[in-house]
């Protein structure tokens, strides 16, 4: 079958299998490896990304389902060359050590500040819930959010 | 000083193995693995799975071309069961097909024939049954028998401690392409880039020569991709041969979790005496290890269990006792701490048994036992430089301890339900491989004629920041700006021979060789500039934030004329440098000597609010005084302590690997293992760098940093045993862990 959608600003056509899943679209046939598959049933959220401004993990949705929608991946959070306030601060704050959980993390961010750009430290802590780090211990991530909030 | 790793990660740029964009007609790879903990092999029938559309070919333990056999330390474990299997997860088939979906699809038609027979699951019954990998290791240390009726107090007790999950967030995986020739290059998810090559040349009946590996980097190693990271790639590569197509093979996350090893599940015994000023006198322990069913890395860990049994204290009488016990599990491996934490969450599980036998806080008997300067270890090195009470009386007085304790025991008298702990706990951490030969890395740095710089070093970049840390000394050997250097891929045709990114040695061995490396390169370019500049003494040439100064003045001279007058001059702008620390050796069979080329120190406060009632906790704040010499990049420092520390507390808290009887994994997904979360990061992390100027063998003496924080952990787990007594004084809790919700209530109202 084939869809039609916006991924980060792009319109997009893709012929695809109909049991086809978002993060499989994504990585195999549309080479957007940034986003990550960390745990397949939806419990990590490196594949998260933002689907009509909500996050969601695409290791659980069905490529089908992104018809007429609006999507960004991490690669679509930069402008060119100059990063998000949120990348800038992930990097200055040292939100990231091995950066397989980062691109998740920065969209359920980027998610909250869509819906909330002045979230509080509860808000971040519920937006970013269902995304695990296995190397900061969080904190940086917080700071990072935080200060992105505050700017 | 900008890490472009990073910038890559946060725009989605950085590439792991499954990222790699692979060469049409690439093949993807399956492993069936066994459904049964222990039996015999009647027979694998995989004709009507090799009949399916797409699958390109199923290969089994007689299609192997050379040895049947990966184990490292001991030759024990098959890549591909033959005729026994020995734990739920073991690989006996690899399906090839045109993608992932088929390959599994047809694993599911091969037909295994296997006669069951009993698991052993439980280390003690193992040993019981004489089934170890290897005979019992003994460290001791002055004369426990003749000293217990010296003892004012004798406690005696059981503990267990649990195993972990590492939950790499990156899967293992591996690429493989045949090459001309008869080779292969793999492209690895390791962090040993040489086992890999050898394991994969082993099992092919290849040179090692015609196996190249090469490694970008990790998302997350923790010890779980030392060793066995091989068989994945070995499997790739012995497909990608067979097919003579490229092979990637990448481990569903179920399978991953079903299949690989984790940190080592412990049953000890303990019995420590103590005279009337609360010294310890004597203190004797049995590690029962369960290693699962092969020997993997477990002697090896067996051995850090014994050398750090005593924590950061000294004891004069140490007779340990440590069995590594074959079972049916998969065969445990390293992790963050290779054994350490289990040694010393015994005697501190003793300390704290001892003190309420005493009826005392268990911090008056660590605080009168920590080491001093000069005291021996029970494998016969002494404490040099020793920071374990600068480091504990830092802690006390910065974060202001009696302070804080008396607030609590304010709280409790005020709170029926929800009652609040706190635990000292100091750590001592030896660093080097235990293995002495292990202890060497080589680097190769190239200058080129443009004035950038590559180097490749064996050192693997998993998160940890070794490649930020390598690209440091570069920079500041030659005094030039961080920006012109790259860190190439870990590559075996670079570096030869490397040791595993492990034992938190990274930055130690391979930052040294850069060092080496850059220094023979400068060394040249000094004789370079003393030519082009006509001077006579090269001695008095420096290079200082990339000009070239000549008898401490600024000549017209600067780095990137320098790099190319020296390449017109015909001097060589590369050098390849080798490194193994100096001084340091063990004897096996004495069990003494200096294995380690320093000890990194260090006090952690972890306060805690446990729920009575509902079970729950928070971990209110963690507050570290640790010693990390002259840190060379506090940012990446202070954040790997952070997160050692909340993986060491996901150890003893809330991480739980549960097993039944048939020896099945039963949290083998995301969703039954729980790790920390943001809601499980304490709410206050601090993190002080205690002032030490004494020099070291670690790199520019910035101390290695990987596992030591882990072992801070094991104070929540007191922390919260000390809550729980308060809400209980009456009560006597055992000491197993991990302390689930779940543990907590049953050991409360039990």
């Amino acid at each position: 079958m084939t869809i039609n959608f916006r991924l980060n600003g792009n319109d997009t056509s893709v012929e695809l299998a109909v049991n086809k899943r978002v993060v499989d679209l994504l990585r195999e046939d549309l080479q957007l490896t940034g986003t990550k598959e960390g745990c397949s049933i939806g419990e990590c959220g490196a594949c998260t990304i933002i689907v009509n401004s909500k996050a969601v993990n695409s290791c659980m949705l069905l490529a089908q389902q992104l018809e007429g929608c609006d999507v960004i991946t991490v690669e679509g959070l930069s402008d060119g060359e100059k990063l998000h306030k949120l990348q800038e601060n992930f990097l200055k704050y040292g939100g990231i050590q091995c950066g397989f959980c980062t691109p998740g993390m920065l969209m359920s961010a980027y998610a909250l500040f869509l819906e909330n750009p002045k979230p509080t430290v509860d808000d971040i802590k519920t937006a970013i819930e269902g995304n695990l780090c296995r190397c900061t211990g969080y904190k940086p991530i917080i700071e990072a959010i935080s200060a992105s909030a505050n700017s | 000083m900008k890490n472009y790793d990073l910038v890559r990660h946060v725009k989605g740029e950085s590439k792991f193995v499954d990222d790699i964009l692979t060469p049409e007609g690439c093949l993807h790879a399956y492993v069936l693995y066994s459904q049964i903990a222990h039996g015999n092999i009647k027979s694998v029938n995989i004709n009507t799975a090799l009949q399916m559309e797409g699958v390109e070919g199923i290969f089994i333990a007689k299609d192997i071309p050379g040895e049947n056999q990966i184990g490292g330390i001991i030759q024990d474990e098959e890549l591909l069961a033959s005729c026994k299997v020995d734990f739920i997860g073991q690989p006996i088939a690899i399906v090839v097909a045109k993608t992932v979906a088929l390959a599994k699809e047809a694993s599911k038609k091969i037909i295994v024939d296997i006669e069951e027979l009993t698991p052993v699951i439980d280390p003690r019954v193992a040993f019981e049954k004489g089934e170890l990998i290897m005979p019992p290791r003994v460290f001791s240390l002055g004369d426990v028998e003749a000293n217990w009726d010296k003892c004012a107090l004798i406690v005696e007790g059981t503990v267990e401690s649990g195993g972990q999950e590492h939950l790499y967030l990156e899967t293992q995986g591996a690429f493989a392409c045949p090459v001309e020739g008869g080779g292969v290059k793999i492209v690895s998810s390791t962090q040993s880039p040489t086992t890999v090559q050898k394991t994969a040349a082993k099992v092919l009946g290849l040179k090692m020569h015609l196996i190249e590996v090469d490694v970008l980097r990790l998302g997350g190693g923790f010890g779980g991709k030392e060793d066995q990271a091989s068989q994945w790639a070995a499997m790739a590569a012995m497909a990608a041969l067979k097919l003579n197509k490229p092979v990637k093979l990448i481990l569903p996350r179920q399978d991953d979790l079903r299949m690989t090893g984790k940190r080592h599940p412990y049953s000890s015994d303990y019995k420590i005496g103590l005279n009337k000023e609360g010294k310890i006198i004597n203190y004797e322990v049995t590690f029962y290890q369960n290693a699962g069913a092969s020997a993997d890395l477990s002697p090896a860990i067996l051995d850090r269990t014994l050398f750090h049994c005593t924590n950061s204290y000294f004891v004069p009488n140490v007779k340990a006792t440590a069995c590594s016990c074959k079972t049916n599990l998969p065969p445990n491996t390293a992790f963050r701490g290779f054994g350490g934490p289990q040694g010393m969450f015994v005697i501190e599980a003793a300390i704290y048994k001892a003190a309420e036998k005493l009826g005392i806080d268990p911090c008056l008997i660590q605080e009168k036992n920590l080491l001093a300067e000069g005291d021996e270890f029970s494998y016969g090195q002494k404490a040099e430089q020793c920071m374990a009470k600068a480091s504990w009386e830092s802690a006390i007085s910065k974060f202001n301890f009696p302070h804080l304790k008396k607030e609590i025991d304010e709280f409790n008298v005020a709170s029926k339900i929800v009652k609040k702990g706190i635990a000292l706990m100091p750590i001592c951490f030896g660093i080097s491989f235990t293995t002495t030969f292990l202890n060497q890395a080589s680097a190769l740095v190239h200058v080129y004629s443009d004035g950038s710089v590559g180097v490749s070093t064996g050192a693997i970049e998993m998160g940890q920041g070794v490649n930020m840390k390598i690209r440091q000394v570069v920079a500041s050997v030659f005094s030039i700006k961080i920006d012109r250097i790259k860190n190439e891929t870990t590559n075996t045709t670079r570096n030869a021979n490397t040791s595993a990114t492990a034992a938190s040695s990274g930055a130690d061995l391979n930052g040294k060789a850069a060092q080496l490396a850059c220094n023979n390169i400068l060394n040249r370019l000094k004789d370079a500039a003393a030519k082009y500049l006509s001077l006579a003494n090269s001695d008095q040439i420096e290079i200082k934030d990339e000009v070239i100064y000549y008898e401490n003045k600024p000549t017209r001279l600067l780095w990137n004329e320098l790099i190319s007058s020296a390449y017109m001059q015909r001097v060589s702008l590369s050098s390849h440098a080798y490194y193994a620390p100096p001084g340091i050796y063990f004897d096996k069979d004495k069990a003494k000597g200096k294995p380690f080329a320093y000890h990194v120190y260090g006090t952690a406060i972890i306060q805690v609010a446990v729920d009575c009632l509902k079970g729950v906790y928070e971990i209110e704040s963690v507050k570290i005084v640790h010693d990390f010499g002259k840190s060379i990049n506090k940012a990446i420092d202070r954040s790997q302590t952070e997160g050692a520390v909340m993986q060491g507390i996901g150890w003893m808290t809330m991480e739980e690997l549960k097993y039944n009887e048939n020896g099945r994994l039963l949290t083998d997904a995301l969703s039954t293992y729980k790790v920390p979360d943001i809601y499980f990061a304490p709410k206050e992390f601090e993190v002080e760098f205690l002032d030490n100027p004494n020099d070291s063998l670690a790199v520019f003496n910035s101390k290695a940093i990987g596992e030591p924080p882990f072992m801070y952990g094991i104070g929540a787990y007191f922390a919260i045993m000390n809550a729980m007594k308060s809400y209980k004084p009456e009560k006597h809790f055992e000491i197993i862990s991990p302390m689930t919700p779940e543990r907590l209530l049953l050991s409360l109202y039990n």
